[in-house]
């Protein structure tokens, strides 16, 4: 217990100064940034934050890895950051090529958090690992992407696509992409066909949107606790879902949706559909000229390493993304 | 069997019935063909001259007149058109489309309310045909059309231009792996497992079967009804003087576009003939006032340049640009420009003041983009000579302003009747103003 109480003292503060140099000199190494950015560092731009003020050292350009490596090691920057564009003329950001797709899972932002905490924990980091895996299987099931890299950014997830029929595609195709996977729209309950009205409720429907609306809707409800405040959710129909959770789990809708009356089901799902919204923040998967954290990194708010993640089944940024000289501070 | 170039005008057969067109200068000539077909369209009504087309500049016309008498009111009686629905009429209605989009291109160009008017023309007239035609031809004509147009397997990225401009939309299609969904076996064969108890053929038929079909080829049709007229524009930009008649054409169009047609014994939509008028800062939608309180946190810049600007100008000047199918410039309805200054500006510049940090302290430069949006060019005063550097923006749609900006979207009920917020902002204002002739009554 009492170990468990110094390791939390340890973990998640924010790095100093010193920290951050014995990090870039001692544990980083220019091979821990993954080739989709070596490979095509000479098209992006790069941005860094020195103060921790923000990065307002913009407009940066490499023309080798061992420039970066260089830079890094010697300057230590608070946070460090690369465009998911790529430009022919990336020092003044012209010439624009195309844009990694992306989608940004930030643990403290996530709509339904199950902790509560002020920043970020283990619980809503582990939220947070659930939802990325969530949106990996609509990407690659349903918009058949293939090219996909998972990215620990430090308080969350970065999804960083990088299939060429989707990095060329517009900043309201993005938009679009976005509402899809993290089910942001109630899907309509009525179909027509020869002048007949049928209605069927998405969970009906096991494939296409209505499937991606109804497991981001499950999801939400699972994580339901009696002290949230929720718009339009009072506190009978909160308590009513959490009380019939266990039937989600075997997915009994129709059974569900009884159980809560059929207009306040309407009003529940309606909610969550809005709440999704904050899955990702779309601002980030929109903005074509973004610039995201660089994978190897340090986050020196929470001192966590920016890493890349190769099985995200298995990760655990508390275990993987700690770097060393956490564990040797001083209580 | 119907001519697939009376669905498709960019069909093989269509582009081969302008390519037997000959002399332009016929079209004026009077067709006596297109008459006697027209006479003996099924259930026309030829009471009144005037709704016979008497050659093809006036059937171009007509399409478009049908069009906005169609958007204005649902209900509105199709009798004296009926002929727009007679598959013979197919040679020459593809050269009214032609005439149409070039004399848009010259004059307009892509991107102005007229070609989009145009586009929607094309949409509604193929779809109110594909309705008219029995199941048998409905079926083959979508099945030969679009087989045509999409060969072997479709990504779903091939729709992008449709889903950018929101003709379709990503959750209207079913895909697996990738690959859109559009025919019954790969159907059943990418989904049988999971349907359990349902039956495939009915889950097939409501949630995909021709309807999918057919708004796949809708918006195709209207997505290449653009690219023409973009294509066209490229091409005339090089020569010195556009054909007359094209242009002659064109102003024939603003006519059509700009009337608004009263329908008797019909309400109308509320927002009909909306006029422009002072701010009523009251009814402005909760985004515009949330504004107009200022940004304190994100996304300040986007909402007093992206969102404010446009709004404010069009609710104050244009309030029914949405309804009007007519580009103007603000200069059109503010001439000397008072409203801009005395009006309009003042509000968006105290929004600004109200930020924090405030918008012009830290970055005066973005009045420049304050008067490029009102269609000033990228200058640092507004003035008369630049306008039509730049366009004047419209404003937002509800759907965008989510995305962009979350943090000013907060939904009341009339929200869930409009899809933007000026339609927001006229509704309330007439709902105002029937409410005070009830009063009088
Ligand atoms: S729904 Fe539309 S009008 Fe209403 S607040 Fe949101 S953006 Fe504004
Ligand atoms: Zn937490």
């Amino acid at each position: 217990m009492v170990f468990l109480m110094e390791e939390n003292d340890r973990l998640l503060q924010p790095a100093s100064q010193e920290e951050r140099r014995r990090y870039y000199r001692e544990e980083w190494d220019v091979k821990d940034i993954p080739e989709f950015i070596s490979n095509s560092i000479i098209k992006r731009e790069f941005g860094f934050d020195h103060m921790g003020r923000g990065p307002n050292d913009r407009y940066r350009v490499f023309r080798s890895m061992d420039l970066l490596r260089k830079f890094l090691r010697y300057r230590a920057p608070f946070a460090a950051y690369s465009s998911v564009a790529f430009y022919n003329k990336p020092r003044r950001r012209e010439g624009w090529i195309k844009s990694e797709l992306v989608f940004d899972v930030d643990a403290k932002d996530i709509p339904i958090r199950e902790c509560g905490c002020a920043g970020v924990c283990e619980i809503c980091l582990e939220q947070a690992r659930e939802i990325v895996c969530n949106i990996m299987d609509t990407l690659k099931g349903d918009l058949g992407l293939k090219n996909i890299h998972v990215i620990y950014s430090g308080r969350g997830y970065h999804l960083r696509v990088f299939d060429e029929e989707v990095m060329g595609l517009d900043s309201d195709v993005r938009g679009q992409i976005v509402q899809y996977i993290i089910g942001a729209e109630v899907p309509r309950n009525e179909y027509a066909q020869d002048g007949i009205t049928y209605k069927l409720e998405h969970f009906t429907i096991p494939f296409g949107y209505p499937k991606v609306f109804t497991e981001r809707t499950k999801y939400a409800i699972l994580h339901l606790k009696d002290h949230m405040l929720i718009d339009d959710i009072n506190p009978k129909l909160l308590k009513d879902a959490i009380k019939n959770q266990e039937i989600l789990h075997e997915d009994k809708w129709g059974m569900f949706k009884g159980k809560i009356g059929p207009q306040r089901y309407q009003r529940l799902i309606k909610s969550i559909a809005y709440l999704n919204m904050g899955l990702v923040d779309a601002k980030v998967s929109i903005d074509l000229k973004r610039i995201l954290r660089l994978p190897s990194s340090l986050h020196s708010m929470v001192s966590m390493k920016c890493m890349e993640v190769k099985n995200i089944e298995k990760f655990n940024p508390l275990r993987d993304a700690v770097p060393r000289f956490v564990y040797e501070r001083k209580v | 069997m119907v001519a697939v170039a009376f669905i498709n005008p960019f069909s093989e057969e269509g582009r081969q019935i302008v390519r037997e067109l000959g002399d332009l200068n016929s079209v004026y000539e009077e067709n006596g063909n297109l008459i006697d077909l027209v006479i003996h369209s099924r259930s026309q009504d030829i009471a009144d001259d005037e709704s016979i087309p008497h050659n093809l500049i006036e059937l171009a016309l007509k399409r478009l007149e049908w069009y906005i008498r169609k958007k204005n009111n649902p209900d509105f009686d199709y009798k004296k058109y009926s002929y727009l629905y007679n598959p013979q009429i197919t040679r020459f209605d593809v050269i009214a489309f032609y005439l149409l989009a070039q004399a848009i291109s010259v004059k307009f160009g892509p991107n102005s309310r007229e070609s989009r008017a145009m586009a929607e023309c094309q949409g509604k007239i193929m779809e109110s045909r594909i309705g008219e035609l029995s199941i048998r031809d409905k079926k083959h004509l979508l099945n030969t059309i679009l087989g045509s147009m999409l060969v072997g397997d479709v990504k779903w990225t091939i729709f992008a231009d449709l889903l950018s401009s929101r003709k379709i939309r990503l959750s209207d299609l079913v895909m697996d792996q990738g690959s859109i969904i559009l025919d019954e076996e790969e159907f059943t064969e990418s989904f049988q497992d999971k349907l359990e108890n349902r039956d495939p053929h009915k889950m097939y038929e409501l949630l995909i079967g021709d309807h999918i079909k057919e708004l796949i080829l809708n918006k195709m049709i209207m997505q290449k009804t653009e690219d023409y007229i973009t294509e066209v524009y490229k091409k005339s930009q090089r020569k010195v003087e556009p054909n007359p008649i094209l242009l002659d054409l064109a102003d024939g169009i603003s006519e059509v576009l700009s009337k608004t047609y009263v329908s008797y014994g019909y309400h109308g939509t509320a927002d009909e003939n909306m006029e422009a008028s002072p701010f009523n800062n009251d009814v402005f939608p909760p985004c515009v006032k949330t504004v107009l309180e200022g940004i304190k946190s994100g996304g300040r810049n986007d909402a007093i340049i992206l969102f404010l600007t446009p709004f404010l100008s069009y609710a104050r000047l244009y309030p029914d640009v949405f309804r009007r199918n007519i580009t103007l410039k603000i200069s059109d309805v503010d001439p000397q420009l008072e409203a801009v200054e005395k009006e309009i500006l003042p509000l968006i510049y105290e929004a600004a003041e109200r930020c924090s940090p405030p918008l012009f302290e830290d970055q005066p430069q973005e009045k420049v983009n304050i008067n490029a949006k009102m269609g000033f060019g990228m200058h640092s005063d507004i003035e008369l000579k630049h306008e039509g550097e730049t366009t004047w923006y419209t404003p937002m749609g509800c759907e965008k302003v989510k995305l962009h900006l979350p943090s000013l979207c907060k939904p009341d009920e009339t929200c869930k009747k409009i899809g933007n917020p000026l339609s927001y902002y006229i509704r309330r204002l007439n709902d105002i103003k029937y409410h005070k002739t009830d009063l009088k009554d």
